[in-house]
């Protein structure tokens, strides 16, 4: 038995695929034949230490990601086979789909709806609503609705009311001067005059809006006394309208 | 010579799947959880420690491994039973090994490496050792699979593909040739030549070692 034809017999005792007569004869050459015996020898502990190398450990991320798939496939495996699994996976996704969607959103969104609630809690004490009365009221419920209504708005309009009159009290059917409210905007009147009363009732300004000052608004401006505004019950400067419809005097110079 | 891995029914059943294959199978068809989990407890280990020893790069074996599962869950509903499982799956595990291989010499051969060795980047209950070797031992045994790997790295693919089912994941003679679609003939013929090519190059790596020179120095 020549030593090259030992080479595959040696290869195929190491696997055990040799009859026991021909493993035998390998055997006697190789102890006869020290090159032989160092070649089964070192193929034997070739193959020893390969075989070591079977026993390489599964990295532990790559064992994860082998998890995940095999869920995933097994969805997709279950979807195939059942219906209300494929519905309900359909559900997922786009329930999936809808939150994120919403989730950039969603913080402003709330940030939004507080910040909203917030100011408008902290505006509601100023706002101011009107109140018609419908004047079928008992006097006690008018009173208690006026001191209610003084709680709530503590400021009167600014609009004064003539005290003295140098005229003695003013007639409403002829065609001498009247106190109107200053945002009253009295067309068919001749001359209108805007006067400036201060805390103690006195005019310390006016301004003629419309035609001349006549000589009886002269008058009332010099001597009248008004009744001033009033703001949280302490009076205060406001303005009042002055209308006459024809000058009874006209001065000159 | 990519040969289609799916197509098993060109292939001469040597061995079919036995009936615990063919329950686990069947368990996995109707998308049973606890199947998914046993074929993963069966077969993850050998199918990374076979495509570690054919591709040398512990990041492209995992990748390997992870197309390997995909496959086998995508397309166990072909499976026929005409080989058993362990061949089927590590037929899949050798060609796509084979691509991988393919695709890093045409793409990523002149990569360079940025990351740290995987050596350094081991845990430190790999790199402790447990005591039940001597430091000699545990460095002996080391170097001979340092040597081993690097032998084999420069093993032809064809040979390499061979030594490794035989040896590391200890397929029978038919199940290798089933694996690699070759006859039995050229699956000895392989195994033989790739052995001694493995040795001539472990014999050649330690002739070219430098001796380690001993230069006696009187004390000063």
């Amino acid at each position: 038995m020549s030593c090259e034809n030992l080479q595959e017999l040696i290869s195929l005792t190491l696997d055990g695929r040799l009859p026991e007569a021909e493993r035998e004869n390998v055997f006697d050459h190789v102890r006869v034949c020290r090159e032989c015996g160092d070649r089964l020898s070192s193929l034997q502990t070739q193959r020893a230490i390969l075989r070591k190398m079977a026993q390489a450990p599964v990295p532990a991320d790559l064992a994860a990601r082998l998890s995940v798939l095999a869920s995933h496939e097994r969805e997709r495996q279950l979807a195939r086979v059942s219906l209300g699994v494929r519905v309900r996976r359909m559900a997922a996704k786009i329930d999936l789909a809808f939150e994120n969607l919403m989730r950039p959103v969603a913080l402003p969104v709330t940030g939004g709806l507080v910040s909203a609630l917030l100011l408008f809690g902290l505006m509601v004490p100023t706002l101011s609503f009107a109140h018609k009365t419908t004047g079928h009221e008992s006097h006690a419920d008018d009173v208690s609705e006026q001191l209610s209504r003084r709680d709530i708005f503590p400021a009167t309009f600014p609009t004064g009311q003539l005290v003295t009159n140098p005229y003695g009290q003013t007639d409403d059917d002829d065609d001498s001067l009247r106190i109107e409210p200053v945002d009253s905007m009295p067309s068919d009147f001749l001359n209108i005059v805007d006067l400036t009363i201060d805390e103690t009732g006195r005019v310390v300004d006016w301004t003629v809006v419309k035609g001349v000052i006549t000589a009886d608004m002269k008058s009332v401006i010099l001597l009248s006394t008004f009744q001033p505004a009033t703001n949280m019950g302490m009076a205060t400067s406001g303005k009042i309208r002055m209308v006459q419809f024809a000058p009874s005097v006209t001065v000159h110079g | 010579m990519a040969t289609s891995i799916l197509d098993l029914s060109a292939q001469k059943a040597l061995e079919g799947a036995d009936s615990d294959d063919l329950r686990l199978v069947e368990l996995l068809r109707t998308g049973e959880a606890q199947a998914y989990e046993e074929l993963l407890t069966r077969f993850q280990q050998p199918a990374y420690a076979l495509a570690l020893r054919l591709l040398d790069d512990p990041s492209e074996s995992a990748d390997v491994v992870q197309e390997v599962f995909l496959k086998v869950f995508r397309n166990i509903a072909s499976f026929r039973g005409q080989s058993s499982l362990k061949t089927w799956i590590y037929r899949i595990t050798v060609n796509e090994a084979h691509n991988a291989r393919r695709w890093f010499f045409r793409h990523r051969r002149r990569e360079v490496e940025l990351d740290s060795e995987p050596e350094e980047a081991r845990n430190w209950k790999d790199i402790i050792p447990d005591g039940c070797l001597s430091p000699f031992d545990v460095a002996f045994e080391r170097e001979q699979h340092v040597m081993l790997e690097a032998a084999l790295e420069k093993l032809s693919p064809i040979f390499r593909e061979a030594v490794v089912l035989r040896d590391i994941t200890d397929m029978s003679y038919e199940e290798i040739a089933e694996v690699l679609g070759v006859s039995l003939g050229t699956v000895k013929s392989r195994i033989l030549r790739g052995r001694e090519a493995l040795r001539a190059e472990l014999v050649g790596s330690l002739k070219d070692r430098p001796a380690p020179r001993l230069v006696p120095k009187t004390a000063e």
